[in-house]
Order: C-alpha cells, then structure tokens, then sequence
C-alpha cells in the first residue's frame, strides 16, 4: 500500500516497487485513515508512506506501531533527523531519494515483506497449536474413558474428569499416587493391570486387556483397558473404557439369539430358510423330521417340495414371484419316496431395504389332521345316513307290514280254494261216473264248501291282496332305487357332474322320511356341469334337507299341519348357486355365528352329533365355495351354498402385507 | 271256525295313516269274528271313538300330526274300558314310562305275525273282559 498527499507524485515510488513483479499488488491511498482501515483489514504485507503527508506519516506510523504490516517511510530528502524520526516512530525503514531510490526501495520492500510474512505465519502455528491444545483439553475432559497418566515409577501424573468419577479420586487427589491406592484390588488382578503397564512401558505398541471389577457404586463393571508409552522419558498412558453396557447389550443379543434358535429348533413346526436359488439355509428339527432327513443345509428344496404342476409350487412361486400362502395344503415327497400332505405357509424373506434374500416356510405335517378329517367325515356320514336310513325304513316297513300280512292270507285263501278245487275235482269224476245221485251230491258239496269259505269273497279279495302287494312291492322297488340312485358313484377324484342331479336324487331319498309333513317344492335352473365330489355335495344336501326337516318339524309340533321345504338351483355368474329353504323354527340370532362350529348342536343328546353344518362346512371349503345362512326364529331359515365351477382345492395366494 | 259265541261282536277300532296296511289288517281279522272299524288319521279315530263304544284300539305309532301313543291317551280319556295296542316300525323311539303309564297292552311289530297278532288281540280282550 503507498500512502501519498493528494497531488503529490507517486509515480517515482510506485515504479520502483512494480520492479517486485506483477504478483505484488500496489494500492494507492491518501490519507492515514484509509490506510489504516485497509492495513487492519489484513492482506496488505507492507505499507510505503511519503513523508509528504506530514501528520498523516506520524498518524499511519502510530496506527500501526504494535501490531500489523511494517511501514517504510520515503522522504524527498535524506537527513537523519528525518530516518531518526521515522524510526523512533516505529518505521520498519526510511528510504530518502536518490538515484538508487528505485533499486534501494525495491529490496528494502522485498526483505520487509518476507519478514512480515514469516512473522504472521509463526503466529498462525502458534494459534494452531493453541487450539489443539484446546481441542485435547476438551477430549480429555469430555471422553468417555477414565485416562491416567503415570510416570515411570507408577505414579499418577494426572487424570481425566472420567476417571475421578468412575473410581471416585478427586484429581487433585490422585496427583502423585501410586494407581494401585487409586484403583479397586479386585480391578488391578482381573486384568493385571500392572504388568499390562509394565509391558506397554518396554514396547511402543498398544496393550489391551479386559479389566472387571465392583465399582465404588457396588455394581461390577467391566472395562477395556489400553495402555501405551506415551515418549522416551516413561510416561505411560492408560484408558480405562466402560464397556459394562456394551457387554450387556452382547450379552443380551446373544441370550435373544438363543432364545430365538430355542423357540425355532422346539416349535411344533417346521421351519425352512432358502435362498433365492431354492437352496436351505436353515431348517429346524420339526423340518428334519418331516423331511425325513439330516443334514439339510445346502440341498435344494426342489428334492422334496414340488416344482409342477405350478399351482402346487408355491415355495418355488413365493420365491419367483414374492406372493405369500397362508394354511396352502401342498404333498411333499420324502427321502423314502413316501408321500405327505402338510399345511404350508411360504413368505418372501426380505432384508431391512427390502432386497429380497429368498424365502421362509413353515409347515406342518397333516397326515394325522387328514386321517381325523376322514374319520370325522365318516362318522358324520354314518349319523346323518343313520338318520336317513331310519326315514327310509318306515316307508319300506309299511308296504312291507301289509305285503307280509296279505301273504299269509293269501295263503289260507289257497288253502280255502284248494278245498273247493278238491270239491269240483270230485264233481268232475262223479259226473263222469254219470250217476246222477253222486253228481247231485258232489255238486251241493260244493255248493256247501263255497258258501262257507265265502268263496265269491275270497276271490275278489285274493285278486285285490295281490294287487295291493304288487303295489307295495313297486314302492319298495321305487324306495330302494332312490337310495340305490343317491349313493350311486362315491368317486374319491373330482369329477364333472351335474348339481342339478345330486340335489334331486338326495331330496328324492330325504322326502320318503318327510313327506307326511313337508311340501317339497323344486325349481331347478340351468347348470354347467360342475367339477366336484358328488357324494360329499349330496351329504351337505342331505344335512340341510334333514335339518330343515326337523325345524319343521319341530315348530310343528303336536298340532300337525304342514311344513314347506324349497330347494333351487341357479347359475349366477362363475358360480353355482343352491339354496334350501323351509318354513321351520328358525335360528336363533345367537346361534346364528356357531352354527358351523364342530360339535355345536341344539339337538338332544343322540340326534344330531354337532358335526352335521360344520361338516358341510368344510366339504363346501374344499370345493372353493361358501356357504351362508339367513333366519328368521319362527319363521323359517335360508341356507346358501355357492360353488365356483373353477373349483378351488388349489391354493391361492394371498395379497402381500 | 272260531266263530263268536256272543251275538254282540267286539268292536275293534284300527288306525293307520296307510290304507293298505288297514286293508291288510281287515283281512288279517276276517275270521276272527270282530266288527271292525278303520279311520285313516287319529282326528277320525278320534270321531268315531266319540260315537261308537269301542272294545279295542290298535293304532300305528308313526302318524302324520299325531303319534300313535299320543292317540291312545286321548282314546284312554274318551273310553277309558277300551284296550289300547300299538303298532310300531321300531324306527322311532317309543318310551316304555309312557306306554306303562297309558296302560297299553302290547307293542306290536310292523311288519307283524299274523298268528301273534290274533292272539294278542284274542289275549287282550280276555282281559278287558275280565278286568
């Protein structure tokens, strides 16, 4: 910076100190407090003042006196009052003009400003240093960890705010002290600190140790301990860090580890981790069980779950397509070739940011589930055919009681006949004889028989016994062609048939028990052939015949009269729609959410075995349908059940969480 | 011939909602002397037991609107001398307390014997008889 008077020329100083190069910067100003604001301001690495300026030379030279860049002063001319002034004022140089003024300046500038420049970067090291030390003051203060530092004989030299409140020592306290009076016994020996100090004191590298102890709050902690020379004179440093929670958390992760692979290896079920090529991870011992093998870590799930069809490939799915099953019934083939149904439920197995990792399932084995299944099925449809069968066998006993009656008559009318016919047979031979007397006699004879077996009676009441029989023994043909047409085909695979027929044949063979009570009406719509299990669709049919039945009867009662059943069929959309109606007793609106229940039953003891709805229930399930309920008590109930012509049994998947 | 030897033949009333087991019946006790009336519902079992002084009842148990023991109760109200019988398929469940306590005589089988049931029937009105 060239300080100048206005007017002044400056060019003569200006040009000499351009001879410094084009780096160096020259920033005219005219008046000391211009200058001195710039000169504060830092950047500027030295400031020329003319002694032209008089006062203003004294004002800048004052200004800058303490601190800030140097000042050289330029005087027109040289006396050394005027160098001896300007020193005494705290110039840094007085350059007088002359012929050298250009060269002298110039050099004069250049020294000034790299001594200027050296002082103010010795002072940036030093305010560095400054705040390091801060910097380290605050660490120490601040760090989690008891810090001591020990001289070469064990002494304590100092220590951290940590570590007087971790082992209770007031820092003024633990000047001086050896650190075993400092320090818990049971600390010092856990971890042997003192040799740990001795060794760190003989190498350069850090030593490490565990140190566990009861702290001055009563409670065990443990510490990482860490010591290290600190130089060549002996110092030694020694950090004492709290990992007591640290532990804690480990070991609580590790209790939580085990619990979890406790729960996993007991569970009731089995458990298969796979990675996204289908390859097991992790299986339980459930899943080795079933499996039927050890050691399964690594093999592909392919060996026992199936791939194809795809509907029944639902880990293969889960793991390609990331939908989940819940409760899917699936065959699994073991080692041994053996087959077994299990209830399986598969989900994708992702990672915190969603990246899929490959698949977990968890199943069961069902074999022993569907054994109770079949059983139940069984005995439900023993009861509700035992119920049928008792209907069926009054409408065959009663053509049967007078069949049988009319037999025996029948038999004595031929023995009455057979008489008569001896009668006439000894007419024929008498008239043969031509001895009229005899004729006479063998004809009153008979006429005599005739009279007394009442035969014109037998006759007619012979031809209307058989006929009635006849009669009763067609019924008995139609009865038992009904049953025979009801249980015609008990297919165990799924086959197309018609509703429409099933329904009809059961109501055909449930209205011989009811008809002496019961309208049946029927309205029967137009039906796809449905892929189904006919025999389980009749026993759902004959269960909610037979209950609409006894709801009839049961409001009925003593009075009589008659009850109304109406059974329909209809298509509506993909489905197949039948309901059974009647104008019975009716539900009450409490039973009405148990009545699918297993084992609920208002019935008597004896009557009804509880399973009759729930048992449709699931028939209806496995079919992919549903089955619903609406009932008025006293009024009569509705049951629905809807059966979609896809089928379901193949399990679908569900939507995603 | 087991022709009567009263003038006055015993009037039997039978019940059955089938006319043919009615119709087989008659025929059953063509010969054994009875007058025989049928009605085909208990309501006109229970007509005819108003008018006409019946000696026995064989009633079918499984009838539309009336059980056959709930007939004879009422038959027993009516014409308490009256024997009561029962015809039952043994398809249904007929409590023995009730049958005691309506003093029933017999349970008969359907399909019956023909020779039992005219005994029963020869035995039961020997009772009333003596009773």
């Amino acid at each position: 910076m060239v300080a100048s008077p206005p007017g002044h020329d400056a060019e003569p100083t200006l040009a000499a100190l351009r001879r410094l190069g084009r780096e160096m910067e020259l920033v005219p100003v005219q008046d000391a407090a211009r200058c001195l604001a710039e000169a504060r301001n830092g950047g500027v690495d030295l400031v020329v003042a003319d002694r032209a300026l008089g006062a203003e030379t004294d004002r800048i030279l004052e200004g800058l006196r303490s601190e800030g860049p140097p000042v050289v002063v330029v005087a027109g001319e040289a006396s050394d009052e005027v160098a001896l002034d300007a020193f005494r004022r705290g110039a840094a140089d007085c350059v007088a003009a002359s012929d050298d003024f250009p060269r002298v300046l110039a050099i004069v500038a250049l020294e000034q400003i790299r001594r200027w420049r050296a002082v103010r970067e010795r002072g940036a090291v030093e305010r560095r240093l400054r705040t390091l030390e801060r910097l380290n003051d605050v660490i120490v203060e601040a760090i989690p960890a008891a810090l001591a530092v020990l001289d070469a004989e064990g002494h304590v030299v100092g220590v951290n705010p940590e570590f007087s409140r971790a082992f209770d020592v007031p820092p003024e306290a633990a000047q001086g002290q050896p650190l075993e009076r400092l320090l818990p016994q049971d600390l010092l020996e856990s971890a042997g600190l003192i040799g740990l100090l001795a060794k760190a004191a003989l190498q350069r590298s850090v030593e490490a140790r565990v140190a566990r102890g009861v702290g001055p709050d009563g409670e065990l902690r443990a510490f990482d301990a860490r010591a290290r020379r600190l130089g060549e004179d002996g110092r030694l440093l020694l950090v004492l860090a709290d990992v007591t929670e640290r532990e804690r958390l480990a070991k609580r992760i590790a209790d939580l580890q085990r619990y979890t692979e406790n729960i996993i290896q007991n569970l009731n079920s089995a458990l298969l981790v796979v990675d996204l090529e289908g390859r097991i991870t992790f299986a339980n011992a459930m899943a080795e069980r079933i499996l039927g093998a050890t050691r399964l870590r690594g093999h592909s799930v392919g060996e026992w779950f199936p791939s194809t069809p795809r509907e029944s490939a639902l880990l293969l799915r889960t793991l390609e397509e990331g939908v989940r099953f819940r409760g899917a019934e699936a065959t699994i083939t073991r080692a041994d070739g053996q087959l077994l149904p299990i209830g399986v439920s598969c989900a994708p197995l992702v990672d915190a940011d969603g990246s899929k990792l490959g698949a977990v399932a968890v199943f069961q084995d069902l074999s022993e589930i569907k054994e109770l299944q079949r059983h139940v099925l069984q005995a439900e449809k023993m009861a509700s055919i035992g119920q049928l069968a008792a209907g069926v066998a009054h409408e065959i006993n009663n053509p049967m009681g007078f069949i049988h009656a009319n037999l025996f008559q029948m038999a004595e009318y031929l023995q009455d006949l057979r008489r008569l016919w001896d009668r006439a047979e000894a007419l024929r031979r008498a008239a043969g004889e031509g001895d009229p007397e005899r004729v006479r006699a063998a004809a009153a004879a008979l006429a005599e028989l005739a009279s007394e077996v009442d035969a014109d009676y037998v006759l007619a009441d012979f031809a209307k016994a058989v006929r009635e029989s006849q009669e009763g023994s067609e019924r008995i043909r139609h009865i038992v062609q009904d049953l025979r047409h009801f249980s015609r085909h008990d297919p165990s695979e799924r086959t197309l048939s018609d509703v429409n027929e099933c329904l009809d044949s059961t109501a055909n063979i449930v209205w011989t028990m009811m008809k002496h009570s019961v309208v049946l009406e029927k309205h029967y719509g137009q039906l796809p052939r449905l892929r189904c299990y006919p025999m389980q669709l009749k026993q759902v049919f004959m269960n909610l015949l037979v209950n609409a039945y006894q709801a009839i009867e049961e409001k009925r009662g003593p009075q009589g009269g008659h009850g109304r059943v109406r059974v329909a069929t209809q298509r509506r959309g993909d489905t197949v729609v039948v309901t059974v109606s009647d104008d019975g007793i009716g539900i009450p609106p409490e039973n009405l959410s148990r009545i699918f229940d297993p084992f609920f039953t208002t019935k008597e003891v004896g009557m009804g075995t509880g399973l009759g709805l729930s048992t449709c229930f699931s028939i209806v399930e496995r079919h992919g349908g549903a089955i619903r309920v609406e009932s008025q008590p006293g009024a009569g109930s509705t049951f629905e059940v809807v059966l979609p012509l896809a089928g379901g049994e193949e399990p679908r998947p569900e939507p995603g969480p | 011939m087991s022709a009567p030897s009263t003038p006055q033949p015993r009037v039997v009333l039978v019940v059955d909602d089938e006319a043919r087991i009615l119709s087989a019946l008659r025929r059953t006790l063509r010969r054994e002397g009875y007058e025989i009336l049928t009605a085909e519902t208990p309501a006109e079992a229970l007509r005819i037991l108003e008018e006409r002084a019946v000696d026995l009842i064989l009633s079918d148990q499984k009838m539309p609107g009336m059980s056959g023991l709930e007939l004879l109760a009422r038959a027993a109200e009516r014409r308490p001398a009256a024997a009561r019988l029962l015809i039952t398929g043994w398809t249904e469940e007929v409590p023995q307390r009730e049958l005691e306590a309506l003093g029933v005589r017999a349970l008969l089988p359907k399909p019956w014997d023909d020779g039992e049931l005219k005994r029963t029937l020869r035995q039961a009105l020997g009772a009333w008889r003596q009773g």
